[in-house]
């Protein structure tokens, strides 16, 4: 089992690793847009996936760590990529700040507030906050990343980067499923009495995902930033927070490889579909629909644990 | 799911196949926002270059080779951009002609810069687009500090003493207002109003009640066409008479169909001279031939600025008889001077900006028509 | 003094749109526990249909300025009601079953086809309703000069909105829709027809959807195919703010948060008009978790 899953992921990092020396720099470049956004999914994939909790503005803490790169770098000139952990640690920080008092709320409720949230980051982005976001023009003059004296520059480059920072992701993430905390995750996402019931300090766990997912959105900022070179406000609208979520659902919530599948989904269609010209949008929002209706659950769901016990009797647990 | 992902990659092949077997031509693309909030401005775009494209290839195209214009949508938002800017950088075209937003334009720069790519921008003012030493980037409009100085000059001239500046908070409405706010003040105007209002809403009557409040003689507005509209009728409906100048942006035959025509009366606003104001035959031409084709005359100034950029590329192809980037782009910043555009007379600095004083003062009259203020 | 209240009467007009597009939101959401993120984008059907069908039929010159806007404002609502309908059969109840967001992502990708639809079919360009339908008379309210249109529009927003109330609490179908709101699985073993129940919701609430969109059409004059979003949106705040679910919360939500951007724009800042009405949004969350008149109803996420 573990054998064949680790087979799959090898086969298509393989994959993955030869595409640029086939691919021309646009085919690349879709890759890259794909791997930023397989990264942030994963990463919201953490509070909504994982956590059950419904966040629509997951934008605000990708702003928030593109903004503190962007800033320190284009200030002090400090190397970006150096300035990754920082981007994580203020988005974190952000979402421990907002998230404290809402976490409670249910559902819908949540929702909103979160769109309401990254609504105002996007405002706050807008009217240049504390003059250094720049205003409506954003940053721009962000100093090209480069790793151990090599400047990254081309698409090609920015492909290894961007996908082992995502394989770094679903290997941290993978391990984060299976651990104490991430079955204490699925556990209050299934029944949140019955895990209160057995002992879990549900509003804790929740609001360590919740952080958690957002410090990682913050560091995918920053290579976004990197990448970019410019970055401004209309990156990071309400539209973004629904690519995240969607490719998340269309995916299948609570997996990985669904996640992954969805980012390609997502991101990689409207490309496709760019044939179509005016009307690409239009045959994508009805394959969406399409995709939810025939794969209600999302097209390559979390599979239900397994937990093999160390005698002969084998027990299920569904999740 | 299978059966679909085959079909398309069939459809792929196919047009793949239908690209590479049109391969002798000389390719222009043309980047602009086809989908999303400014698509009306993309689709224009469009339209202008392909008249101008079959017109020039009825005519025997460039270097005896047709031109052909690939077209790619940006979405009007930088991501997108970016994407469209690499796609269109790997299919061979000499040059690009777009595109409107400036955030957007500066996404893609690099992009086409590092592939040797002439840019023409059609739309973006931004100032800092040309300040970067950029070799092949050019644009056919002007920037934000030129339009300021002419605003600034026309509200002096009309004799206006207290000014109310509104922006929309994008790149270029921002820009705009923050060239006039410092060069009224330098002239001892004073501004008792500056804010921005949210574009896309449709209720401006709290801007307009508190912009009342502040009394100016006369109110900036340096957004975009269809909140200026709705700005003047509502500004009617609450009975308030004060002037109001826009910038560019609110150039467009729709501004008087939103406002109606007894709100638009009396609206000042800044333009490139209209090409029904152009004395050129080429201007003329090209107006009635889009008019004959798609049934009205072209609606945005940035759409045939987009055209204009088309002409010039196309001139300097023939005139240096090459499609060698820097020898086009040496040309472009050297040779050619007093080009006949649709929107004037035509010529770029070292740095790729239009050189030439292009802003004229335009006044709506009772029919709703544009006129040239002398 | 008299600023304040110009900026009310402001604040009210607007709210009353908002008020009729989040009521769409709030019995949707009641019967099926869905957020129609595609409802934002059945209001710019309407606007776009009130628009078509006003210059192609004339009405208002065959049937006088009042029949013909009434009369207008029926066939609209009618047609939004069928999509609604379609929409509901199309996208939504193939999902029923199926985890909640998943339903969402059809919502959401219904909205991206509506909208992309429209731009296809009358193209990307701002349209524009014919200038002189409603009268341009203003009124003069204790010295306020308030034009007579906003006052219609509110009065026909009151008017469709209480006819609402008094069908949902009155009648028979009134009474089965408000019981499968409560309980879906016990409204059916009481022998309420369900399927029925939603297809109403999917009737009404689009219908209500559509007239907002006539109505600002009319008024405002101008429409474009992504308006949907930004009204959508505001509207579904609204809805949440009296409540989600609550028929009466999301008038009072909806009223509520229109004068919360007036005022807020009035006597804070114009640019962070709609932070403050979220803002204001999160802070009545976090004192009334459900919203102001929302029950409290154990709710599993």
């Amino acid at each position: 089992m573990t054998e064949k899953r680790f087979l799959v992921y090898g086969g298509v990092a393989a994959l993955l690793a030869v595409c640029p020396l086939f691919l021309n720099a646009y085919w690349t470049d879709v890759l890259n847009s794909i791997g930023l956004y397989a990264a942030l999914g994963l990463s919201l994939n953490l509070i909504v996936g994982h956590a059950g909790l419904f966040n629509l503005g997951h934008a605000a803490f990708y702003a928030v760590g593109a903004y503190t790169a962007a800033i320190l770098n284009t200030k002090f000139h400090i190397p970006i990529l150096a300035l990754m952990p920082l981007c994580g640690l203020t988005a974190g920080l952000f979402a421990l700040l907002i998230a404290r008092p809402i976490i409670h709320l249910r559902g819908d409720y949540l929702c909103i507030v979160t769109i309401g949230v990254g609504e105002i980051v996007r405002i706050a982005l807008i009217n240049n906050v504390f003059g250094i976001t720049g205003g409506a023009n954003g940053i721009f003059g962000i100093a090209r990343p480069s790793l151990m004296g090599w400047v990254i520059r081309r698409p090609q480059e920015f492909f290894y980067l961007i996908w082992a920072f995502v394989a770094l992701t679903v290997f941290l993430f993978h391990r984060l499923e299976n651990s104490r905390f991430g079955r204490a995750l699925n556990y209050l996402r299934e029944d949140e009495t019955a895990a209160e019931g057995s002992g879990i300090d549900t509003a804790h766990y929740k609001l360590m995902a919740f952080v958690l997912g957002a410090a990682w959105a913050g560091m995918v900022g920053n290579i976004y930033a990197a990448k970019m070179t410019i970055i401004a406000p209309e990156s990071f609208s309400f539209w973004e927070s629904v690519v995240m979520f969607t490719l998340i659902i269309l995916g299948g919530s609570g997996s990985i490889p669904g996640v992954l599948l969805g980012a390609f989904l997502i991101v990689g269609l409207p490309e496709v579909f760019r044939g179509f010209t005016n009307a690409r949008m239009m045959v994508f929002g009805a394959a969406m629909i399409a995709m939810m209706i025939f794969r209600t659950g999302g097209i390559l769901p979390a599979r239900p644990r397994r937990y093999e016990l160390l005698k002969e009797e084998a027990a299920e647990e569904s999740t | 799911m299978k059966k679909g992902l085959i079909a398309l990659m069939a459809l792929c092949l196919l047009v793949g196949g239908a690209m590479a077997a049109m391969a002798d031509t000389v390719k222009i693309g043309l980047m602009g926002p086809m989908t999303g909030p400014w698509a009306s401005e993309g689709q224009e775009m469009k339209q202008v270059l392909d008249l101008l494209a079959a017109d020039l290839n009825a005519k025997g195209g460039v270097l005896g080779k047709k031109v052909e214009v690939i077209a790619d949508d940006d979405g009007g938002d930088p991501r997108t951009a970016a994407l469209a800017a690499q796609r269109l950088a790997t299919q061979g075209i000499v040059a690009v002609i777009g595109t409107y937003g400036s955030s957007v334009t500066e996404a893609t720069q690099n992009i086409y810069n590092e592939s040797k790519i002439l840019q023409i921008a059609n739309g973006s003012t931004a100032i800092r687009l040309s300040e970067k030493g950029l070799k092949y980037f050019f644009r056919t409009c002007p920037r934000d500090d030129e339009q300021g100085r002419v605003a600034v000059q026309a509200i002096e001239k009309l004799g206006f003493k207290t000014v109310a500046i509104l922006h929309d908070n994008t790149t270029y409405a921002k820009g705009l207002a923050d060239e006039a706010k410092g060069l009224l003040e330098g002239k001892g105007i004073k501004i008792v109003f500056f804010d921005a209002l949210t574009p896309g809403e449709r209720d401006y009557t709290a801007i307009l009640t508190k912009l009342k409040g502040a009394n100016p003689d006369v109110v900036f507005f340096t957004g975009y066409y269809p909140e200026a509209g709705l700005l003047l009728r509502q500004k009617k409906e609450m009975n308030w008479n004060v002037p109001f100048i826009g910038g560019d942006a609110t150039n467009n035959p729709d501004l008087v169909k939103i406002a109606g025509k007894d709100a638009a009366q009396g609206f000042y606003f800044l333009s490139a001279p209209l090409p029904k104001d152009l004395p050129s035959p080429e201007a003329k031409a090209f107006l009635d031939e889009f008019t004959k084709k798609y049934g009205n005359a072209p609606n945005s100034i940035y759409a045939v600025l987009a055209g204009d950029g088309f002409r010039v590329i196309t001139a300097a192809i023939q005139a240096t008889q090459s499609t060698d980037p820097d020898k086009l782009a040496d040309y472009l910043h050297k040779e050619l001077k007093e080009f006949a555009g649709l929107t004037g007379k035509i010529a770029f600095n070292e740095k790729g900006d239009r050189v030439g004083e292009v802003y004229r003062v335009y006044k709506v009259d009772a029919e709703g028509n544009f006129i040239l203020q002398p | 003094m008299e600023e304040f209240f110009q900026q009310l009467t402001n604040g009210l007009a607007v709210g009353g749109i908002y008020a009729l597009i989040a009521l769409g939101y709030t019995m949707v959401y009641g019967v099926l526990k869905l957020i129609n993120f595609a409802h934002g984008d059945l209001f710019t059907i309407g606007s776009y249909l009130g628009l078509t069908l006003l210059t192609s039929l004339f009405l208002s010159d065959r049937l006088g300025p009042g029949a013909g806007i009434v009369v207008l404002a029926l066939m609209v609502m009618g047609l939004v009601a069928l999509v609604g309908a379609l929409l509901e059969r199309v996208a939504y109840r193939p999902l029923r079953h199926s985890p909640r967001l998943s339903a969402v992502v059809s919502a959401l990708g219904a909205s991206i086809f509506f909208s992309n639809t429209l731009m296809l079919i009358y193209g990307a360009r701002f349209q524009v309703y014919p200038q002189g339908i409603l009268p341009k008379t203003a009124i003069d309210l204790f010295g306020l000069y308030v034009p007579l249109v906003r006052v219609l529009i509110l009065g026909a927003s009151v008017v469709m909105m209480i006819a609402l109330y008094a069908f949902i609490q009155k009648t028979k179908i009134g009474t089965a829709i408000r019981a499968a709101a409560i309980d879906q699985d016990a409204a059916r073993l009481m022998g309420i027809d369900v399927n029925r129940v939603i297809l109403m919701v999917f009737l009404i609430g689009p219908a209500l959807g559509g007239a907002a969109g006539l109505m600002v059409g009319l008024h405002y004059g101008q429409i474009n195919f992504t308006m949907g979003w930004v009204y959508g949106l505001k509207a579904f705040t609204a809805a949440i703010l009296g409540g989600i679910g609550n028929i009466p919360g999301a008038m009072v939500g909806g009223i509520l948060l229109g004068v919360i951007e007036a005022l807020g724009a009035a006597y804070l800042s114009i640019a962070w008009k709609d932070a403050i009405a979220f803002g204001v949004l999160i802070f009545i969350l976090i004192v009334r978790p459900t919203g102001l008149l929302g029950e409290r109803v154990a709710e599993k996420v």
